[in-house]
């Protein structure tokens, strides 16, 4: 029988689960034995101080930490907290642990996964609230997952553990505080890589969205809905590797093509997939792509103006009546 | 305690191996042969190979771009160098590393290319050697010019804290890229600063074999009987640019002169000889046979195939669809 857990505790569960399946899997990162927001808590407890490291405050060292550890035998799940954070540990990200096994000749794979909070709407302005996703879909050899319910948190967490390639998990923060549950598989289960989900079929305009975005998504989806508007709302799960084929499937039916992300609109996740749009099967669009994105400013701290920056259902549901109105 | 007359010869013939195979590279570029830019490290022999001939085979080591001193050290194979170096499908890396030389089956991870990234992988090496329960030491060789890099403070700070088995071993040539240390060290010596996080360090004379030698030996002793990092400052001279590409006009004559009467094989040469361990005849045959097994690897890098397009797309990821 299915139970219902929340976000995080799928996210709590996988690493739990991992950990006692595999002697390897070891979680470290700063603060994870008290469990700032609590995705750790209870580790440390089961499986004692030597699995569950308390980091420095120094992100770019502890990533490469992980990273030699993963060099030489060990799967380690390391938490930068927030992905604003992440930007200090580009280097060792995007440089050397995406493309340790390339530059090896495949001598030495990095099984690290990486775990960082994305999104804003918690009043913590600019530098803890961001969704960088963007900015690391440019490193080969990057594994980017993001997804939206507990049981495709636990199983794809899994497969990242399990996973022999490094891998970037974004967890985000209303998904994580705001009690999202849902129900999960019983006994030990993945979701594999590159295979996204449709969350609600349509035929009208496929709208693509990530992480939170999917429930903004399916909240204009009713308010289109009322409108006789029959959108299909796809999760991509991974973003790399992306279910190309899926989103190819559902623009075929459409012939509309919205995409929405929390993240910043230049040179977004948006930008990437409406470039594949066009780029092989324009012929399939009846309406330019459009994106639903954030706008090119810092987040403010006013709660006023965070809300006005933010994407939301409302401009997922004009986005829509756009590509509906073009074309 | 003096090294046997064995472990200096096989000290010896390690320094002649690098410098005649750094010289061989330096010549092939000159003529144009060859496309790949050399940091040479003429003039450290008695550090590269100090540091790295005392390592067992399962000790790891994080190493330099800085020549081929600490692979020849550690026991790899010149012919392996050279098909990496010239970007052949039988490199180790399949030529996709070319100097960033990595040999698996010696554990040598990769050489970095951002100076100091290496700094916390050599910690999480250790760590995993201590979760690990095993007796191996992580021996992190790095120039002082890296040294300024942020990540040697927090590598330092967790490498004390969690008591790994790492030796920082620094090798101070004088030079911090192109210029001299004294532009990027405010003090003379590196080491002092390991005293702040509780690291035993010392410093040792670099030109002398048998002293880097016993010093690194003295490192990785104390490393691998449980006490945590310890860091060795090894004083030396770059007798070279930094790089192939260095347009020079920094480097003062009379300290090339100075450093020049204390070259470190010509240092171990007299021992041997005042040993009675070689004699001048046999250092020649010696060091023809040496210049012989570098042609040979050379030469079979040359002939070797390079890589095919099929392999430009190959050890990315072991996921599926990411391209």
């Amino acid at each position: 029988m299915a139970r219902t857990i929340t976000f995080m505790q799928a996210i709590n569960e996988a690493m739990a689960e991992e950990m006692r399946r595999d002697p390897s899997v070891f979680v470290l990162g700063e603060d994870v034995r008290v469990a700032a927001f609590g995705q750790t808590a209870g580790l440390v407890k089961e499986f004692g101080p030597e699995r569950v490291i308390n980091t420095i405050i120094a992100e770019n060292a502890i990533t490469g930490v992980a990273a030699g550890a993963a060099m030489f035998g060990f799967r380690p799940v390391l938490e930068l907290m927030f992905c604003d954070f992440a930007m200090l540990a580009m280097d060792e990200l995007c440089n050397q642990i995406a493309q340790f096994r390339y530059v090896s000749g495949g001598q030495y794979p990095c099984p690290v996964t990486v775990r960082m909070a994305t999104g804003a709407g918690f009043r913590m302005a600019y530098g803890h609230s961001q969704s960088l996703q963007s900015q690391l879909i440019q490193a080969p050899g990057l594994v980017l997952v993001e997804t939206s319910t507990p049981a495709d948190a636990k199983g794809l967490l899994k497969s990242a553990i399990r996973s022999n390639d490094p891998v970037i998990f974004f967890e985000h923060k209303k998904l994580l505080l705001g009690g999202v549950s849902g129900e999960v598989p019983d006994g030990d289960y993945t979701v594999p890589f590159g295979e996204a989900a449709i969350r609600k079929p349509g035929k009208d305009v496929t709208v693509v969205a990530l992480g939170f975005m999917v429930y903004e998504a399916l909240q204009a989806a009713g308010e289109l809905a009322a409108e006789g508007i029959d959108i299909e709302v796809i999760d991509p799960r991974t973003i790399v590797p992306l279910d190309k084929a899926m989103i190819f499937k559902s623009v075929e039916k459409t012939g509309r093509l919205v995409t929405v992300e929390e993240g910043r609109i230049r040179g977004g996740i948006g930008a990437e997939i409406a470039a594949l749009a066009v780029g092989e099967y324009f012929d399939l669009l009846d309406a330019p792509v459009v994106r639903v994105a954030a706008p090119m400013v810092p987040i403010p701290g006013s709660p006023v103006l965070e809300d006005m920056y933010i994407p939301n259902s409302k401009s997922i549901v004009k986005a829509v009546k756009r590509v509906l109105e073009r074309g | 305690m003096a090294l046997t007359d064995e472990t200096l010869l096989g000290a010896y013939k390690k320094m002649l191996m690098t410098r005649t195979l750094e010289s061989k590279h330096k010549q092939l570029l000159a003529e144009g042969k060859i496309q790949l830019m050399g940091h040479f490290g003429r003039g450290q022999e008695a550090v590269s190979t100090g540091i790295t001939a005392p390592l067992r085979k399962e000790d790891i080591l994080f190493g330099t771009h800085r020549g081929v001193g600490e692979y020849i050290g550690k026991g790899m194979d010149p012919k392996d160098i050279w098909c990496e170096y010239m970007g052949k499908r039988t490199g180790l890396s399949k030529g996709k590393g070319t100097l960033h030389l990595t040999d698996k089956k010696l554990n040598i991870p990769f050489v970095v290319s951002s100076l100091g990234a290496d700094w916390s992988m050599a910690v999480g090496a250790g760590l995993a050697i201590k979760m690990k329960k095993t007796d191996q030491v992580v021996l992190y060789s790095v120039g002082e010019g890296t040294c300024n890099q942020a990540d040697a403070h927090p590598a330092m700070v967790m490498a004390a804290l969690w008591k790994v088995p790492v030796v920082f071993a620094v090798c101070t040539n004088q030079f911090c890229e192109m210029a001299y240390m004294s532009e990027h060290f405010p003090t003379p010596d590196v080491a002092p600063r390991a005293a702040g996080y509780g690291i035993p360090y010392e410093i040792v004379d670099g030109q002398d074999i048998e002293t880097t030698y016993e010093a690194t030996v003295r490192g990785l002793e104390s490393a691998r009987s449980g006490k945590g990092p310890y860091l060795i400052e090894y004083k030396t001279f770059r007798m070279e640019l930094h790089f192939t590409g260095d347009p020079g006009g920094y480097v003062r004559q009379e300290d090339l002169d100075e450093w020049g009467k204390r070259d470190p094989i010509d240092i171990a040469q007299k021992k041997l000889f005042d040993r009675g361990v070689l004699t001048p005849e046999k250092d020649e045959r010696l060091r023809a046979d040496i210049a012989q097994e570098a042609d040979a690897a050379i030469k079979a890098a040359f002939d070797a195939p390079f890589p095919t397009e099929e392999d430009l797309f190959t050890d990315v990821c072991e996921t599926k669809g990411v391209f």
